[in-house]
């Protein structure tokens, strides 16, 4: 993982880790939101702790931050606005929300 | 007046994008500069679709015909799309979703008009009439259904059709078709996937948050459902056999397909 | 007709705006451009400026539903394709227009009652006409109606507010100079559709022509009342700021009266009309004077 982790102390217990998040090549949105997106290389793609897959659109949503259960993000290649659960396998999901 | 309200920050690049409120993330992903600035990271430098540059793969005849086939079908559901967006601008309920939908007629007229130009490249000397002989009947009735739901004025069914069936169906058909196509058939198929991944998004949410509201038309988009699933199933047969697929990608397929409708509550 | 059509191709649509004159622009100007202190600090004159804004979110509302409406009337595939990229312009117009009603400082939730309460009740009239069309998928009366008369009217309309604008206000005749550029596409497709389908339809012509006349009509009636309504010529003599002496069709904006550049801006548009209608085999019809 390219991006470089540091805790802060101000996030609540537990604190979250934050994630400085780099252009990874993703091209389907404007350039100032790229970074918040990659592409997702199928099953055995592992997410990092800030990441989530899209199930509309099959996209890697990334956050700034350590993505907890509850949390609101969107996917901007489709539109969505997503929250984000556990999954049956202990991962978390996301889960759109109209 | 304050100067927040004299200058308004148009390039803010915000620390987190996931904190942005919901209205304004959806201002934001519907506009034409969204749009704009999006299409410009897959399109720039390309013509017609792909590199103009990149060489062409040694094709067979029999592989020529059969793509040859496809494309002429892949037009066919584009000239479709291209007409019942256009027909859902006028449908559409505010200035956000009819700027959305003005951006997606010209990704249709664009998809339309690189698949002409391919069949052209591989030597089809008029394209549009060899789209007219070889159009399954299938995607030709999936045609005339959406244009029936767009004269008849009816937004969600038309948007549950157009955005949500045909989008998804394309969007998974072209993208398996991505993964063995020649090289430049992929890439621009490639280019057309991440203009159908903003097309259904924007069905399924939209419609969503219309069957949200009024819960009393979700019988009446599961039956039009219903009655579009045997043109579904026809077309991903029709271009299961065009491509040459084992029959399981078939079934594949129409999960890939059915997964949105799921979401939405629309199954069984 | 296929080759010319290649011409106004999305291809062609592609390499003309975004990789050209949209490129590094943000709702059609530079990110670094602003509305001008002259006109956020003078209530008069922003005011006068969302008033004339609205004229022009009320008109390209209309020509994207018209545009949008067209593409299952047109014939022929190439023309349902340049349509497509018309109707993104058209949508690109509202939203850079919407978008300066933003920066004059209209909430985005009073957006509408902004709209509903400065729109011309002619102009209103104007586009009822044109629809009518569009919704009868008439394609002949609706390419005439959308890409001679009213692109015809928007193309002399925003040369004269670029040439007003250029000095004082760049941001906004930024705005207006890619407005025009696509605007040029329109009514060239207009006008070279629409030629072979008049000539292989001549018994369609009074019925066009009557419809020309009457559109006219509604225009000329828009801009009488739009220059009576309009406050800022009165308004910069009274702070004693000099107006730009700028040229449009050789006239200096800066000494007309309003009256002056009603006329102006009127006879422009007719001339153009009598112009074009004529190249594509139609005989323009003076419209009444309202």
């Amino acid at each position: 993982m390219s991006e470089t982790q540091k805790r802060t102390a101000t996030d609540p217990e537990p604190p979250r880790a934050r994630f400085e998040l780099e252009d990874t090549g993703f091209n389907e949105v404007p350039k100032k939101y790229r970074k918040f997106y990659r592409r997702w290389s199928g099953e055995k793609d592992e997410l990092a702790p800030n990441e989530v897959l899209c199930p509309v659109c099959k996209v890697v949503i990334r956050s700034s931050r350590e993505l907890r259960e509850g949390d609101r993000v969107y996917c901007m290649p489709c539109m969505s606005r997503l929250v984000v659960g556990r999954g049956q396998g202990g991962g978390l999901e996301a889960t759109v929300r109209y | 007046m304050s100067d927040a309200k004299r200058r308004p920050p148009h390039d803010t690049i915000r620390p987190e994008l996931h904190d942005l409120d919901k209205s304004a993330f959806l201002e934001e992903v519907h506009s034409f500069e969204f749009w704009f600035q999006a299409v410009e990271g897959y399109l720039a430098e390309t013509t017609y679709g792909h590199d103009p540059e990149m060489a062409e793969d040694p094709l067979s005849d029999e592989d020529r015909e059969r793509l040859i086939g496809v494309l002429c079908n892949y037009c066919a559901g584009e000239s479709a799309a291209l007409e019942t967006a256009a027909g859902l601008v006028s449908l559409a309920p505010n200035r956000m979703t009819k700027v959305f939908l003005s951006t997606q007629v010209a990704d249709e007229g664009r998809h339309l008009e690189v698949f002409l130009h391919r069949l052209g490249e591989l030597g089809v000397e008029n394209p549009e009439s060899e789209v007219a002989k070889r159009a399954s009947p299938s995607m030709l009735a999936f045609k005339d259904k959406l244009a029936e739901l767009v004269a008849g004025r009816d937004w969600a069914s038309a948007l549950f059709a157009q955005n949500v069936a045909l989008e998804s169906l394309e969007f998974v058909v072209f993208g398996r078709h991505a993964k063995t196509a020649d090289r430049v058939t992929a890439q621009i198929l490639e280019r057309v996937v991440k203009d159908e991944r903003r097309h259904m998004g924007f069905g399924e949410n939209e419609l969503g948050r219309y069957l949200r509201d009024t819960p009393d038309s979700r019988s009446r988009i599961h039956d039009l459902r219903v009655e579009l699933d045997h043109l579904v199933d026809a077309t991903l047969a029709d271009t299961v056999r065009h491509l040459g697929l084992p029959a399981d990608d078939q079934k594949e397929l129409g999960r890939m397909y059915r997964e949105s409708i799921e979401r939405l509550g629309l199954l069984g | 007709m296929a080759d010319f059509l290649n011409a106004y191709s999305i291809q062609n649509w592609l390499e003309s705006c975004p990789q050209a004159y949209l490129e590094d622009t943000v709702f059609g100007h530079s990110s670094d451009e602003h509305e001008p202190d002259l006109i956020m600090e003078n209530e008069v004159l922003r005011h006068d400026a969302i008033r004339t804004t609205v004229a022009l979110v009320v008109g390209e509302r209309c020509a994207l539903a018209a545009s949008s409406g067209l593409i299952n009337a047109a014939p022929d595939e190439g023309s349902k394709r340049f349509l497509a990229t018309q109707t993104l312009d058209e949508a690109r117009h509202v939203e850079v227009f919407t978008q300066r009603l933003y920066d004059l400082g209209v909430a985005k939730e009073d957006l509408e009652s902004v709209i509903a309460q400065h729109a011309n009740p002619n102009l209103v009239k104007f586009a009822e006409l044109l629809l009518e069309k569009v919704d009868k998928r008439d394609f002949l009366a609706g390419v005439v109606g959308q890409n001679i008369v009213l692109e015809g009217m928007a193309f002399s309309v925003f040369e004269m507010m670029h040439v007003m604008n250029a000095a004082m206000n760049p941001k906004f005749a930024h705005t207006l100079q890619g407005t025009i550029a696509d605007e040029r596409r329109h009514v060239g497709f207009g006008e070279n559709r629409i030629g072979s389908l008049v000539r292989d339809n001549p018994a369609r012509k009074p019925e066009i022509e009557k419809m020309q006349k009457e559109m006219s009509y509604w225009m000329l009636a828009t801009f009488s009342q739009a220059f009576r309504d309009t406050s800022a010529v009165d308004e910069l003599e009274r702070i004693g700021q000099e107006r730009t002496h700028s040229n449009y069709q050789g006239a200096d904006l800066g000494k007309l009266s309003t009256n002056e550049m009603e006329a102006l801006l009127g006879d422009t548009v007719l001339k153009e009309f009598k112009v074009r209608l004529g190249r594509i085999g139609l005989d323009y019809q003076s419209p009444d004077r309202p």
